[in-house]
């Protein structure tokens, strides 16, 4: 599952236990640039200057919670696929607030490395996908002004 | 004493984190093993850099694999206290492991948004039923921790003065209201939703510290800044106000 060499995952949890474990995972099994972070305002920065295709963060975290951060990652990137990946005592909590954030996808604590690699590979395809559709659309807008552009100027010739 | 049940549901939830880790950093390692045979097995089709990432990560997993276990067994030690309810005799017992014991417990709860500073003087052994005392302890944390709301902290201090040892616990939760504060310690009484809480915590402590050990406890509070539960206990038990039982 080595497509997409360039994509760039992004994980956040204040357990750097978690961190090592799937990132270590991930780079065994993948190609993917793995970003980690302990602190949701480090991947906020982080964010705010490099593109990010999959985000994967947990949900209790202090001063930020999962959902705060998943927030901020929209604002910053909106196609990036955003995963919660949450204990069980507070899973409820984390599906109410799967249309907050619009979330992607929830991975379950202790999480199953098979189904997080699935979840992570499929967020890829989504934000590229979502990325070209945004920029085809942006094309065909520009595409559009232009045909305007040449209609006003017709127009002026012949009026 | 619902929080019991909750308290474990942590526990539960404490102790997942690390055994998430080492699940999946035992399918790492075998897999890394794979990756490392069918290398040896045909030398020239992996590069050297590759091969040493790959022994690298797995030294880091061991290392992880040797914190989470530490984790895991701290939790178990904590709950260990608990296990034997008590032979209902008084022992010489450091209160501060006592305390420390109980901490583990809370650790889970309280990581993410709870400080826990201690403060322990030099404090002797003391005469007592640690298990009960324990019981206190964690009912009196608990408490602490249901009345910080979001981030706070707790403080607990332990001294001797006289004969007597005397531990305190402090919060930074929203205090107690002064219609509420006479009772308290009542059976029954609970500002807690149905499920958190049943209102026996603090009148099985006060029974423990007080006709158990002979000890006191009490609490200053202020709405909105926090509150202090303190509990002195003997340090010598006087045996003709409770007669060891056979
Ligand atoms: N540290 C504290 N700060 C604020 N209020 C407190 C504190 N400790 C106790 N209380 C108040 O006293 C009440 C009774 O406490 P108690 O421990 O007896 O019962 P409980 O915590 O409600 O339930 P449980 O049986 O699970 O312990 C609480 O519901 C709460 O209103
Ligand atoms: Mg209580």
């Amino acid at each position: 599952m080595g497509k997409n060499p360039n994509a760039s995952v992004l994980l956040v949890d204040d357990e750097d236990m978690v961190l090592t474990s799937v990132r270590a995972y991930l780079t065994l099994e993948t190609e993917f640039t793995i970003h980690t972070f302990s602190e949701p305002e480090e991947a906020v920065k982080h964010m705010q200057n490099n593109p990010v295709d999959v985000v994967v963060s947990d949900y209790l975290m202090p001063r930020m919670s999962g959902i705060q951060f998943l927030m901020k990652a929209r604002e910053l990137q909106p196609e990036v696929s955003r995963v919660l990946l949450t204990g069980h005592a507070d899973k409820q909590s984390a599906i109410q607030a799967i249309n907050d954030v619009g979330l992607y996808q929830y991975v379950e604590k202790p999480w199953d490395n098979a189904q997080l690699l699935l979840v992570v590979t499929n967020g890829i395809e989504r934000s590229s996908l979502l990325r070209d559709l945004r920029s085809t659309i942006s094309e065909l807008a520009t595409a559009n002004t232009s045909l305007k552009d040449v209609q006003k100027r017709l127009l002026r010739a012949f009026l | 004493m619902a929080s019991l049940g909750r308290m474990l549901a942590n526990i539960v939830h404490e102790i997942n984190t690390p055994i998430g880790s080492i699940l999946s950093n035992n399918e790492v390692v075998v897999r890394s093993l794979d990756k490392l045979q069918a290398m040896l097995a045909a030398p020239d089709t992996m590069p050297m850099e590759k091969v040493r990432a790959i022994v690298e990560t797995c030294r880091s997993l061991a290392a992880v694999d040797e914190i989470a276990c530490q984790r895991i067994a701290s939790v178990v030690r904590g709950l260990k206290t608990f296990v034997h309810a008590g032979d209902g005799e008084f022992h010489q017992a450091s209160l501060q492991d006592a305390m420390t014991d109980t901490l583990k417990l809370t650790q889970g709860e309280f990581r993410r948004r709870i400080v826990v500073e201690t403060d322990f003087g030099d404090v002797p052994p003391v005469e007592c039923q640690p298990q009960m005392l324990n019981q206190v302890f964690l009912n009196l944390l608990v408490n602490a921790g249901h009345a910080i709301c979001g981030e706070g902290k707790i403080v607990v201090r332990m001294r001797q003065e006289g004969d007597q040892a005397h531990i305190s616990i402090s919060d930074t939760g929203c205090g107690i209201r002064a219609e509420d504060c006479g009772k308290i310690f009542a059976s029954g009484f609970t500002s807690k939703p149905a499920g958190v809480g049943t209102g026996l915590g603090l009148s099985i402590s006060r029974r423990i510290v007080e006709e158990v050990h002979g000890g006191k406890i009490y609490f200053e509070t202020q709405v909105g800044v926090g509150t202090t539960f303190h509990i002195l206990i003997p340090i010598q038990h006087a045996r003709t106000a409770d007669p060891p039982k056979e």
